[in-house]
C-alpha cells in the first residue's frame, strides 16, 4: 500500500475518530450547540464525502478531488480535539475555519470530474478564491475581539495581540468576504459550464454534482443574511435554514459523485465500489444469521449447547456461495445496470446460437448493442494471411480509423478479434470487459467460422485456377501436336515424295516402298490429328457448337445438337464439352440408346448442359470414373453435374455452370 | 503457274515449294507469315496463294483472314488455304461463296498428283474442299432429307462433286467412264431440285451451299 494511501485512510479514520468525540460530546452534555435530534445528520454530512474520499484514494491516491473530500471535513473535525487547550481555542477556530464550510464543495467544482481546471484564465479566479478565503481565515483566526451571544462568557486566548490588532480593519474583512462570494459563485458557474461543454458519458457525470454545488453561493449570502437578521433583530430562525442546508449540500456533493462513480464508471472504481457492497451485505447478512440461529435456537434448547453452534456455523458456511451470488446479481442489477444488462444480451445471443436460431457472426452487432455504441464492430484477425476479417467475411484491407477506440480481444496472448468502439466507453471498463468476458466465446466461435469460410474461398478459387490452367496446359498441348510434331510430319512426307519423284529411271523399283513410308507417314498424322482432339478437340476454337457438332457426327448412333452460339469463357465451353462427350461415350457403351439429345444453352448467365439418351438407364457416378472426375471439374468452375438415370428410363446428365456475359 | 507461298514452318514450305517447281511451277515468294504474304500478293498478283491458316503471331487462324482478303483485293489470285486440322465453318463459307478458293488439310500434300491438280483447277477458278469437310456435310443430318433417296453410288459421286471435282476427275477416281459420272451428277441434281449447267464449279457452289444450308 503506497504511503498516499496510508495517508487516506488516516485521514478518514482521523476524521471518525473526531467526529465520534464530538458526538461523544454533544451526548455527555459537555457542549449543546446542537440539537441531539441533529446529530444523525451531521454524521453522515461529514462522513460521506470521507467515505467517497477513501473509495476513489484507494483506486487513485493521486486523485485531487480525493484529497478535497477527505481534507474539507477534517478540517473542521479536528477542531473538536482544540478542547484539550480550552474552550476559547475551539471558538477561535470555529470563527476562522467556517469559510471551509463552502470552500470544499466549490473546490471541487473547479476541478471536477478530471482534477484539472477547465483553461489557463480560471488560474486567477481560484488565486482570488485561496486568497479571499486564506486572507479571511488567517485575520479570523488572530482576530482578538471577545466572544458574544452565548459564549461571551468564555476569553479570547489571543486577546490583545499586537498583529490581531494591527489586521482588525472592518472593510478588509468585507472586502475578502465578496471575495468569497465571488469564487462560489465562479464555482457554481465553472462547473455549469463544464456540464454545457461536455457530452456522453461525461454529462452524465457532471450533471448531479452541477446541480448540488449551485446551492453552495446562494447558502452563503442565506448565511449571511441570518448573521445580519441575528444581530440587528435578534432572529435567529435563518440559522435553522443554513446549517442543515449546508450539511445537505456535503451530502449531495458526495452522493453526486458516489452516482457518478458507481452508475456512470467515473474513475473506473465501480468494481471496487460493487465489492465492498457486496461484502459488507454478505457480512451482515450471515452475522445476522448466525446471530439469529443462535439466540433462537439457545432460547428454544437452553443454554449454549456447543450442537447450536455448530448448527450455526454450518448453515452460514453452507448458505455463504448461494449467498453471495443472489448478492452480487442483486447489487449488479442495482448499481452496473448497464453491464448487467449488456451481459444479459450477450447471454441470451449464446443460447439462440446454440439452438441454432442465430449465426456466431452475428456478435459484432450483439455486443455494439450491448455496448450501447451503434457503430462498434469487431473484426476477426486471421492469422495466417494476418489480416482482419469483417463479419460477413470480406477482408478489411484498412481498419476505419475516425474516433474510434481499438480493443484487442484474445486469450494467452494469442489475437482473436480487434473491437472499434466509441472512446468514450474507456470510461466504462466496467461494462466494456463484462460484455467482451461474456462474448468471448462466441467471437472466437465466429473467428473460427470466418476463417474457414475465408480459407474455403481461397481453396475453391485455387481449385478453378488448377482447373483453368489444365484447360490452357491442354489448349497449348494441342497446339504442339499440330504445329510441332504433325508439321514435321507434312515436311518428312513431303521430302520423300520429291526424292521418290527425282529417283533414277534404273531405281524406280524403290517407288512402291516411298508409296508405302508416305502412307506410314499419312497414318501417323492421322493418329496424331486423333490425339490431339482427344487433348482438346480444336473444333473449340469455332465454339461449343461447331464442337458439339462434330462430336455427334463421329457417334454411331443419331444425336441431336441443340447449342447456342454465344460464346462462353474457354474453360467452361471446354468443361462442357467435355461432359458432353464422356455423357455421349457412356450412353453408347453401355446405354444402347437409339438417339442421343444434346443441348447447351445459356440461360440466366449460366451454361445449362443436357445429355439425355432413351437407353436401358440405370447409371451411377463411381469413385474415380470419368464422370466423377468431370463432376469435379465441373465443382471448380462453380458447377453443378447431376445424373438421373431410373432403370429402363434413359439417362439425363445435367450441368449447370455459372459464367457471367 | 505464278504461285506465292506463306507457311510458316521452314521445312516444309522449302519442300512445298520445291514439289510445285518440280512440277514446272513458278514459285514467286515464300513468306512466313499473313503480312509478307498481302505485300507479295499485292506485289507479283499470282495466279495462287498457297496459304497456312495458323501463322505467326497469334497462330489463330490468320491465314484464313488474310484469304478472304487476298479473294475480295486480289480477285485474279485463287486461294489454296492449308490446314492443321479441319475448320469446316470459314471453309464452307469460303468455297460456297466463290470459285478460285481451295481448302485441304496439310496431309493431302502427300497425295502429290491429287493436290497438284486440286491446286490447278483452284488457279483455274474452280473449288476445292477437302474429302473430310465434305463427308462432315453429307454425315450431317439434314431436313426432310432428299439425300436419303440417292442411291449409294450418287452420293459418292456428290461428294466427290463437292469437293470441286471435274467429271473427268470423278471418272477417274471412280474407275468409271465421263458418260456415266455425267448420268449420275444429273441424276442427283433432279433428286436435290438443283440447276443444271454445263460450268463444274458453279454446280460445285450450288452442291455445297446445298448441304450446308439443309444440314440442321
Amino acid at each position: 500500500m503506497s504511503r498516499l494511501r496510508i495517508a487516506a485512510w488516516g485521514a478518514a479514520i482521523a476524521n471518525a475518530l473526531f467526529l465520534a468525540l464530538e458526538v461523544a460530546a454533544l451526548a455527555g452534555g459537555q457542549t449543546d450547540w446542537l440539537p441531539m435530534w441533529f446529530v444523525p445528520f451531521l454524521v453522515a454530512a461529514f462522513l460521506a464525502p470521507s467515505v467517497v474520499g477513501l473509495l476513489i484514494a484507494n483506486r487513485q491516491p493521486r486523485n485531487v478531488i480525493a484529497w478535497i473530500m477527505l481534507l474539507g471535513p477534517l478540517v473542521l473535525t479536528v477542531q473538536t480535539g482544540l478542547i484539550v487547550f480550552g474552550e476559547g481555542w475551539v471558538l477561535q477556530a470555529d470563527r476562522a475555519t467556517w469559510p471551509l464550510l463552502y470552500a470544499w464543495p466549490i473546490a471541487i467544482a473547479f476541478v471536477f470530474p478530471n482534477g484539472r481546471l477547465l483553461s489557463r484564465r480560471w488560474r486567477r479566479v481560484v488565486g482570488l478564491a485561496i486568497f479571499s478565503f486564506a486572507g479571511f481565515t488567517a485575520m479570523a483566526s488572530l482576530d482578538p475581539s471577545p466572544f458574544y451571544g452565548e459564549d461571551a462568557s468564555v476569553s479570547n486566548p489571543l486577546a490583545g495581540n499586537t498583529v490581531g490588532e494591527a489586521l482588525h480593519v472592518g472593510w478588509t474583512a468585507w472586502i475578502l468576504w465578496v471575495g468569497m462570494l465571488a469564487s462560489l459563485f465562479a464555482g457554481a458557474y465553472a462547473i455549469r459550464l463544464r456540464l454545457r461543454r461536455s457530452t456522453g458519458i461525461e454529462r452524465l457525470q457532471t450533471m448531479w454534482l452541477a446541480w448540488a454545488l449551485a446551492l453552495v453561493p446562494i447558502v452563503l449570502v442565506l448565511c449571511f443574511l441570518s448573521g445580519l437578521l441575528g444581530y440587528t433583530l435578534g432572529v435567529t430562525v435563518i440559522d435553522w435554514i443554513v446549517f442543515p442546508m449546508l450539511m445537505g449540500i456535503w451530502v449531495a456533493t458526495a452522493a453526486a459523485i458516489g452516482i457518478a462513480i458507481t452508475r456512470h464508471g467515473l474513475y473506473a472504481i465501480e468494481g471496487l465500489v460493487n465489492r465492498t457492497l457486496v461484502y459488507v451485505a454478505l457480512t451482515a447478512l450471515l452475522v445476522s444469521a448466525y446471530a439469529a440461529i443462535t439466540i433462537g435456537l439457545g432460547v428454544l434448547v437452553g443454554g449454549d449447547s456447543p450442537w447450536v453452534i455448530a448448527l450455526a456455523t454450518l448453515v452460514v458456511a453452507f448458505a455463504f456461495r448461494p449467498l453471495r451470488a443472489r448478492i452480487q446479481d442483486l447489487v449488479n442489477r442495482r448499481y452496473r445496470r448497464a453491464r448487467y444488462e449488456g451481459v444479459r444480451l450477450v447471454r441470451a445471443f449464446e443460447d439462440e446460437v446454440r439452438d441454432g436460431l442465430r449465426a456466431p457472426e452475428e456478435v459484432s452487432a450483439v455486443v455494439a448493442e450491448a455496448l450501447g455504441d451503434q457503430l462498434a464492430a469487431i473484426y476477426f484477425w486471421l492469422p495466417e494471411t494476418e489480416a482482419f476479417a469483417d463479419a460477413s467475411g470480406e477482408i478489411v484491407d484498412e481498419l476505419p480509423r475516425y474516433e474510434r477506440s481499438r480493443r484487442d480481444i484474445g486469450r494467452d496472448d494469442a489475437r482473436t478479434a480487434l473491437l472499434l468502439h466509441d472512446p468514450a466507453l474507456l470510461e466504462r471498463r466496467d461494462l466494456l470487459d463484462g460484455v467482451l468476458a461474456a462474448a468471448a466465446l462466441s467471437i472466437e466461435m465466429a473467428r473460427l467460422r470466418v476463417e474457414v469460410r475465408i480459407q474455403l474461398a481461397e481453396v475453391e478459387a485455387s481449385r478453378t485456377r488448377i482447373v483453368e490452367a489444365g484447360y490452357e496446359e491442354r489448349r497449348r498441348l494441342e497446339r504442339d501436336l499440330h504445329d510441332g510434331a504433325q508439321q514435321r510430319l507434312v515436311s518428312l512426307g513431303v521430302q520423300l515424295r520429291r526424292l521418290q519423284l527425282k529417283l533414277p529411271r534404273e531405281a524406280a523399283v524403290l517407288s512402291p516402298a516411298f508409296d508405302q513410308v508416305v502412307d506410314e507417314v499419312g497414318a501417323a498424322i492421322a493418329d496424331l490429328r486423333q490425339i490431339a482432339a482427344g487433348v482438346r478437340p480444336a473444333r473449340l476454337d469455332d465454339g461449343l457448337l461447331e464442337a458439339l457438332r462434330e462430336l455427334a457426327r463421329s457417334a454411331p448412333v443419331k444425336v441431336e445438337v441443340e447449342a447456342s452460339a454465344e460464346r462462353a469463357p474457354a474453360s467452361v465451353e471446354a468443361a462442357a464439352y467435355f461432359v458432353a462427350c464422356e455423357a455421349l461415350t457412356n450412353a453408347v457403351k453401355h446405354g444402347s440408346p437409339s438417339k442421343v439429345a444434346m443441348r447447351a444453352i445459356r440461360e440466366n448467365g449460366t451454361l445449362h448442359v443436357s445429355v439425355v439418351d432413351d437407353g436401358v438407364g440405370g447409371a451411377v457416378v463411381r469413385r474415380g470414373s470419368g464422370l466423377a472426375g468431370l463432376r469435379d471439374r465441373v465443382g471448380a468452375l462453380g458447377g453443378t453435374l447431376e445424373i438421373v438415370s431410373p432403370r429402363a428410363g434413359g439417362t439425363r446428365v445435367e450441368v449447370v455452370i455459372p459464367c457471367e456475359s | 503457274m505464278r504461285i506465292v507461298i506463306a507457311e510458316d514452318t521452314v521445312l516444309l514450305r522449302e519442300g512445298l515449294a520445291g514439289l510445285l517447281e518440280d512440277a514446272g511451277h513458278t514459285v514467286l515468294a515464300r513468306v512466313g507469315d499473313a503480312e509478307s504474304l498481302l505485300a507479295v500478293v499485292a506485289e507479283h498478283e499470282p495466279e495462287l496463294a498457297i496459304v497456312d491458316v495458323r501463322m505467326p503471331p497469334t497462330y489463330e487462324d490468320e491465314g484464313m483472314r488474310a484469304a478472304v482478303e487476298i479473294r475480295s483485293e486480289h480477285p485474279a489470285t485463287a486461294v489454296l488455304v492449308l490446314s492443321q486440322h479441319v475448320e469446316s465453318r470459314f471453309a464452307v463459307e469460303l468455297v460456297s461463296a466463290d470459285g478460285g478458293f481451295g481448302y485441304l488439310l496439310k496431309d493431302r500434300v502427300l497425295d502429290v498428283g491429287e493436290f497438284l491438280e486440286a491446286a490447278e483447277r483452284v488457279a483455274g477458278g474452280g473449288s476445292a474442299l477437302d474429302p473430310v469437310v465434305v463427308k462432315e456435310l453429307l454425315v450431317q443430318p439434314h431436313d426432310n432429307d432428299p439425300l436419303a433417296e440417292l442411291t449409294p453410288r450418287e452420293r459418292e459421286v456428290l461428294g466427290l462433286v463437292a469437293e470441286g471435282r471435274t467429271n473427268a476427275g470423278i471418272a477417274k477416281q471412280l474407275w468409271l467412264t465421263e458418260k456415266t459420272v455425267e448420268t449420275h451428277v444429273r441424276s442427283i441434281l433432279g433428286k436435290l431440285a438443283l440447276p443444271h449447267d454445263g460450268e463444274t464449279h458453279r454446280r460445285v457452289l450450288a452442291v455445297v451451299t446445298y448441304l450446308r444450308a439443309s444440314a440442321v
